[in-house]
């Protein structure tokens, strides 16, 4: 029996997206309490955003986050359509996910290698692997380009992508570059599998039953369909606000939530637990081994679940590319310029949603709900449970432990501060 | 053999597009840089160290607080050359968007100001410590970045 008295606090988490801290108080060997505070300075979007046009807003947005701008981007184009009756193109969907896929291919391979990989080597940083094993890095910058070279195609630029818009896109792709681009997935097709395998070998276990949350999409492409749980409700996407509740967080610039009054968790874990039967037929092929995992309750098994979404991203981002011309088209203009809406994607940490409230064509006030900000409270959840098995090898190891369960959450400090005190009528 | 530079990256109040993209550019860059550079600094990447005698320092987003406006004065005090990344470093926007509000939404957003001791108004870098030079764009050009970039490690 271990009855001891720690007060464990970091300063300035590293490897994640943004600025956070940590406290653990624990006392007579108990978790008394754990304190994960987002410290980002606020840049006050909810202010921000007021009186903006509709068609301007989306890549006002895109600034709330450089590492998933896609994601606020699409999301925040999603609701001012759904608000002013604008039906995007069968073109433009298709390009959305392809938008998405490129921003699913870099973002989850940062996480992975450059965030995930030290802690799994025991090294500092992912530089520190330049020399051992080097092969690794190459794959890792190979699969980082190919996201990258994927986004530069479809949406002009990785982050804040210009050519995504309200109605359309303001630019086809150029058909001479097609080949290439689906020549540079192909070919890094090997080195996810090998991550994959990576994270599928890896020993890390952190189990607990929690409440698993995603926006279930016919063909996994993020973007579209009914949110479902793992205690198998089904909600519409403009319904999911009223399962919410925020929780503050004291002294952090950012609460958590709770759906149905319980914890519950977002992200790929959530998406390949509710919906991994939907994945691209090459992806359950070639990554059939690794699916048995799942369902999972492992939170380190985030890890491997993000792993698998870059595959499916490659196969069904060729796929889409080989079958499909583009074709200049005009950008949709809407029906009305006043009302409310809502939009909901899958961001590569969860479930975004954007509610707008649009007068004459300009914004009334935006609402979101973070993926980072509705895992907090499962992560503290996941801290206070690891805590007694580690207390006996003392306040280093715990804060180790620590730092990896909110790694394998891949959280973004930036997203989570902002839209977090609009008061409600 | 000529010693490596020290280079560090300092994100301040804003999305960390630049960072991210600047690891984009790392995709082609990385592998020959790390013969000419040590990445001392770069919290996206690794954990932290101690301020203290760096030769490049590249500085993203808006000094918004007054710890912040501390921290940038120690790191420009532990530096030879510092390098403002992107529009918000050089012209304080988009991140230092609430210089723009009007007086009523000034009013608003005054509790979480004072509550958090941050700055009556952002400050560009340049504003707050003498800059060295800039790399503009939202987030940072790859080509212009390179360019200045590489002009500081020979």
């Amino acid at each position: 029996m271990h009855t001891c008295d720690l007060d464990i606090s970091i300063n300035k988490l590293s490897k994640i997206e943004g600025h956070a801290d940590l406290d653990i108080t624990i006392r007579d060997g108990k978790v008394e309490n754990v304190d994960l505070r987002v410290m980002e300075n606020q840049r006050f979007f909810g202010e921000a955003v007021k009186g903006k046009s509709y068609n301007s807003v989306p890549q006002l947005v895109s600034r709330i986050c450089g590492t998933c701008s896609i994601a606020h981007l699409t999301g925040c184009i999603e609701a001012v359509e759904k608000t002013l009756g604008i039906r995007p193109s069968a073109q433009t969907m298709l390009m959305r996910k392809l938008t998405m896929y490129s921003l699913m291919i870099r973002d989850h391979a940062l996480h992975l290698y450059f965030f995930v990989l030290p802690d799994l080597y025991g090294v500092d940083s992912a530089l520190d692997l330049a020399d051992d094993k080097k092969e690794l890095i190459h794959e890792a910058l190979h699969v980082k380009e190919s996201g990258n070279n994927l986004s530069n195609f479809i949406a002009g630029r990785a982050v804040h992508a210009p050519f995504e818009a309200v109605g359309g896109f303001s630019h086809i792709p150029d058909p001479a570059m097609k080949g290439g681009v689906i020549e540079e997935l192909r070919s890094i097709r090997p080195f996810v599998l090998n991550l994959i395998k990576i994270f599928y070998d890896c020993p890390w276990k952190l189990e607990r039953k929690t409440n698993f949350v995603a926006l279930a999409t016919d063909d996994f492409s993020f973007l579209e369909g009914v949110i479902k749980t793992s205690d198998a409700d089904l909600i519409e996407e403009k319904d999911f606000w009223n399962h919410l509740h925020s929780v503050v967080v004291p002294y952090s610039q950012a609460s958590g939530f709770e759906f149905e009054g319980r914890e519950y968790m977002v992200g790929a874990l959530a998406r390949l637990n509710l919906n991994r039967e939907k994945l691209h037929p090459d992806t359950k092929r070639d990554a059939a081994e690794y699916l048995k995992v799942f369902p999972s309750q492992n939170i380190y098994h985030n890890n491997l679940a993000q792993a698998i979404e870059i595959l499916h991203s490659i196969d069904h981002a060729i796929e889409l590319l080989e079958n499909n011309d583009f074709v200049k088209e005009e950008i949709i203009k809407p029906e009305r310029l006043s009302g409310e809406g809502v939009g909901v994607i899958e961001a590569p940490r969860g479930t975004l949603y954007y509610w707008l409230d649009i007068k004459d064509g300009k914004i009334n006030y935006v609402n979101l709900v973070i993926p980072t900000a509705q895992n907090l409270i499962n992560m503290r959840e996941d801290i206070r449970q690891m805590v007694p098995e580690f207390i006996g090898q003392g306040e280093d190891a715990i804060r180790k432990e620590a730092e990896k369960i909110i790694r394998a959450y891949d959280p973004c400090m930036s997203c989570a501060s902002h839209f977090l005190r609009i008061n409600w009528i | 053999m000529t010693q490596k530079k020290k280079v560090a990256i300092f994100s301040f109040t804003c999305d960390e597009g630049c960072s991210i993209y600047l690891i984009e550019i790392f995709n082609y860059k990385l592998m020959e840089w790390l013969n000419k550079i040590e990445l001392k600094y770069f919290l996206s990447m690794k954990d932290k160290v101690e301020i203290k005698d760096f030769d490049v320092v590249l500085v993203e987003g808006v000094i918004s607080s007054e710890k912040e406006l501390e921290d940038i004065k120690k790191i420009r005090d532990n530096t030879k050359v510092l390098i403002a990344m992107g529009t918000c470093a050089i012209t304080g926007q988009p991140s230092g968007q609430r210089n723009n509000f009007t007086n009523e939404q000034k009013e608003r957003i005054k509790g979480e100001i004072e509550k958090y001791k941050m700055l009556p108004k952002c400050l560009t870098l340049g504003e707050a410590v003498k800059v060295d030079d800039e790399i503009p764009g939202c987030p940072i050009d790859d080509k212009k970045f390179i360019e200045v970039f590489e002009k500081y490690l020979n």
